[in-house]
């Protein structure tokens, strides 16, 4: 893939952003509507399939590069780091993916009686942080010091408001509904998977903070940005996992 | 002394105290203004004592200075990367990001647990010797039997990271592996999580095995929580080392080292890399819910509240079955590896072996279910899970053809090195582990089998001549490289001497009392079995096993100052790390080398593997 100038990215990472949501809308209006399994999953492919694309820029991975580098080189260590991370990540989806199986296995084709609307606030707000958070890393990418440190702050609140949304009323407002962590099963399976994911969230949160104050000294450049890359990644891969975590816990199966 | 109490290592362990106590105290002091009960049996209460812990090995970590480097990155400081390690002993108990530093520290602390695994062994062995209770309370025998398997698996793992880390690198021809931070990181959770499981023993201990299967671990006294947390912890130092090794060998080869010139171990390294990567996740995650089913009353393996502890077994096992691999993989690499500079023959089938090794990785991922036809698990589960264990075979049935012919007809002059016995002795055992591998497979015998000594014996064969074995085997052969001296050969033989025998006859007699129907982790046993001379002598095996580990030490640290100068290419092999004087400078190779020929054309004249470069001489400078 070319590199893109700077109206390209925007073009793309809003195009990227409109399509995100409406698969999201169309998740949700499936979900009531129709109740298909198949189109669910489907739907959560492709967006799996956009935000590893576009938003985490998985072919970064598979860039050649001069055979005569020097294996000291900026450049050279960049893209080691740039794998290490994502053997990290694939190392991380095991976690998440031995909860979504454990969901299944215990309450099938079952889910528990939670809020729909907060369910669906939550994920616009992480969708939203995600393309704020592509649109720093394009800033960052431009040299766009401002819109960088805007877009960071920006998706610094929505990640905050995520956490405020799950842990401070959807938490509640489940254990309101008899959804406890002790009641059942079901129960706790849904704290524990949105607590491993907001136990994610938080750690983002820290790398943003560390991007932001470190980008607002200056400390990063179009061209030496790891950090800044880093960072975005993982939020993506936030994202990526809500992707199915939201879907597993609000929309698949018949109401407990 | 002076130099102990200013290490890291000490540092650590005093901050993992204050760490413990602090998290506990945390704790307990909410439950006092929530009014909760603030003291139970073990002092603390079992959350205090599970925050505190976990506060205690992030403390250790802190205090050792291991993440200061990190800090100062995401502070925006610049750091270097410090490889001017003092020369005395004191740079194995510090800080250091040379990965044949850090390697010797994972070996020397792999073989501490080792020691303490094989002492809690003896303990429960000889309380074994004859029926009837003499020594052991129940709790203390299966304390110390679970103990014992644990704590050699975290053994095991460290002394694996422990070769691959000194190895690999050299083999590939890198300055060092790809994050020297995150290696030193790996390493250094490694003290905590051994204090983490041994202080389960001060907790009430635990008594479900290594294996933590609800119900009963929901039940067990707090010890449990520490061993689930020990796991967790030494889980991480191995998916950091594994990602580390998938960077280095991607990202640090020399060059013209394409896939099919790798060395064999290198292979083996990759596929043990693959699978303690992610499958690691699992035993950490299944560990993990336990905890919060104790700690929050979860219902996740609770019958009552819906939840159901197969899928426990489910979890664990997708990870514990392919960490046997992990365990065997590394170790049969080492014997792919030194084979042919032993018999001085090309190794036969190199291709072979080397996707062998991916097959064996990938198939492991799909077998873990045959550990669980008793279990109460959906009955047409089994089938498929046996045939895809049997397929394991196949790729292993690959590696002893290999060896076979590699063997065969090979010139070895004047006596066996120690080294060659280990390789021999591996191959040895390992087939009899290997062959009373399928009963346990076959779910028609497994029904019989499950649960027995028969099983007992078939793991510390594949255990034993899979890592055991090939472990020792290592530390004889790079034994040189790393201290420009040779171990002494007498006291090696009689090592493998004593070793290698009396473990046979450990393992035959406990398959023939397992076929017997002895059950496993059974502190005591009915007399009229008459089990009772079969435990003698196993009892008795047991302690010479022992006795050839002590002559093993006794060797290993009077040849790191007295033994033979070997600075040179003692084994005569083809490795490059061979090609230059021993011990290695902090750096590795001064020139880098070229790859130009096949790895193991052992016997085959004008016939080259690595190709340095020229120094520079002249010109300016």
């Amino acid at each position: 893939m070319e590199h893109l100038n700077k109206s390209e990215a925007l073009r793309q990472g809003v195009l990227v952003f409109v399509f995100l949501a409406v698969l999201s809308a169309l998740e949700f209006f499936v979900a009531i509507a129709i109740g298909s399994v198949t189109l669910l999953v489907t739907i959560a492919l492709v967006k799996f399939g956009l935000v590893l694309y576009y938003y985490m820029h998985v072919y970064k991975l598979g860039a050649t590069e001069d055979p005569d580098i020097d294996q000291h080189s900026y450049a050279y260590k960049l893209t080691t780091s740039r794998l290490g991370l994502w053997l990290f990540l694939l190392s991380d989806s095991f976690v998440f993916g031995g909860l979504a199986v454990s969901r299944f296995y215990l309450l099938g084709m079952t889910r528990p009686p939670l809020n729909q609307i907060l369910g669906l606030g939550v994920t616009s707000v992480l969708l939203l942080s995600s393309f704020c958070m592509n649109r720093a890393e394009v800033s960052m990418e431009h040299g766009d010091r401002k819109n960088f440190t805007l877009f960071t702050s920006l998706t610094l609140a929505l990640g905050l408001a995520f956490v405020a949304g799950v842990l401070g009323i959807e938490w509640p407002s489940a254990i309101a509904e008899g959804v406890t962590p002790s009641a059942s099963a079901a129960g706790a399976i849904f704290f524990m998977m949105t607590g491993m994911h907001a136990f994610h969230v938080i750690t983002g949160l820290i790398f943003l903070i560390i991007i932001l104050r470190n980008g607002s000294r200056g400390l990063y450049s179009p061209e030496k940005h790891w950090g800044v890359e880093a960072a975005t990644v993982y939020w993506h891969f936030i994202d990526v996992v809500w992707i199915f975590f939201y879907p597993a816990l609000y929309l698949i199966g018949k109401i407990l | 002394m002076k130099k102990f109490f200013s290490s890291a290592l000490w540092h650590g362990l005093l901050w993992q105290a204050i760490g413990w106590a602090l998290g506990a105290s945390f704790v307990t002091l909410i439950r006092v203004l929530m009014g909760l009960k603030p003291f139970a049996t073990f002092g603390f209460t079992e959350p205090a004592w599970v925050f505190g812990g976990l506060v205690g090995a992030l403390s250790f970590l802190g205090g050792s200075g291991v993440l200061t480097d990190w800090f100062k990155w995401a502070k925006g400081e610049e750091t270097h990367e410090n490889h001017q390690d003092p020369d005395g002993w004191e740079k194995f108990i510090n800080i250091s990001l040379d990965h044949k530093v850090i390697g010797i520290q994972y070996t020397m602390a792999a073989l501490l647990l080792l020691v303490v695994g094989g002492i809690f062994s003896l303990i429960f062995r000889t309380e074994l010797a004859s029926h009837g209770l003499q020594f052991l309370s129940l709790q203390w025998y299966n304390t110390l039997m679970s103990l014992h398997g644990i704590v050699m698996i975290i053994g095991i793992l460290l002394g694996i990271s422990g070769v691959i880390n000194y190895i690999v690198p050299l083999l590939i021809g890198a300055h060092d592996m790809a994050f020297p931070r995150l290696n030193a990181f790996s390493y250094w959770l490694a003290p905590p999580a051994a204090i983490l499981l041994l202080s389960s023993m001060a907790l009430g201990g635990f008594d479900t095995g290594w294996t933590g299967y609800p119900p009963l671990s929901v039940r067990a006294p707090v010890g449990m929580q520490m061993f689930f947390l020990g796991v967790i912890v030494a889980g991480w130092s191995s998916v950091l080392s594994a990602l580390n090794v998938i960077a280095t060998v991607l990202r640090m080869r020399a060059k013209g080292m394409t896939a099919f010139r790798l060395p064999i171990f290198v292979w083996a390294a990759i596929a043990t890399s693959i699978i303690a990567l992610t499958a690691t996740q699992e035993i950490g995650l299944s560990f993990q819910l336990v905890m919060f089913q104790r700690l929050f009353g979860m219902g996740f393996f609770d019958p009552a509240k819906g939840g159901d502890p197969i899928l426990f077994q489910h979890l664990f096992w997708f990870y514990s079955h392919p960490a046997v691999y992990v365990f065997i993989l590394p170790g049969l690499g080492i014997i792919s590896e030194l084979l042919p500079v032993f018999v001085r023959k090309p190794l036969f089938g190199y291709r072979w072996i080397a996707m062998s090794s991916l097959g064996i990785a990938l198939v492991g991922f799909l077998v873990w279910a045959h550990h669980m036809y008793t279990s109460g698990m959906n009955e047409y589960l089994r089938v498929p899970f046996m045939y895809s264990t049997l397929l394991v075979a196949v790729p292993t049935g690959v590696k002893f053809f290999s060896w076979v012919a590699t063997i065969w007809r090979g010139k070895v002059t004047g006596p066996y090195p120690t080294a060659f016995l280990f390789v021999l002795g591996g191959i040895v055992v390992f087939l009899m582990g290997g062959l009373s591998g399928p009963p346990n497979a076959t779910v028609a015998t497994d029904l019989h089998l499950q649960d027995t000594y028969w099983i007992v014996g078939h793991f510390h064969d594949t255990l034993f001549g899979g890592y055991v074995l090939p472990f020792f085997a290592a530390i004889y052969f790079w034994f040189p490289k790393a201290t420009g001296r040779r171990m002494n050969e007498a006291l090696g033989r009689l090592h493998f001497w004593l070793m290698t025998p009396s473990f046979i006859v450990l393992t035959l007699l406990m398959m023939r009392i397992g076929l017997l129907g002895m059950r496993r982790r059974i502190a005591d046993y009915d007399p009229s079995l008459g089990f009772d001379p079969y435990h003698l002598v196993m009892t008795i095996a047991a302690f010479i096993i022992a006795l050839s580990v002590l002559i093993f030490f006794i060797n290993f640290f009077r040849s790191i100052t007295k033994g033979e100068p070997a600075t040179g290419n003692v084994w005569n092999s083809r490795s490059p790390e061979w090609q230059v004087p021993s011990p290695m400078p902090a750096h590795n190779y001064e020139q880098p080398f070229e790859v130009v020929g096949e790895p193991y054309d052992y016997g085959l004249a004008d016939s080259v593997y690595v190709k340095f470069a020229e120094k520079k001489t002249g010109g300016r400078n």
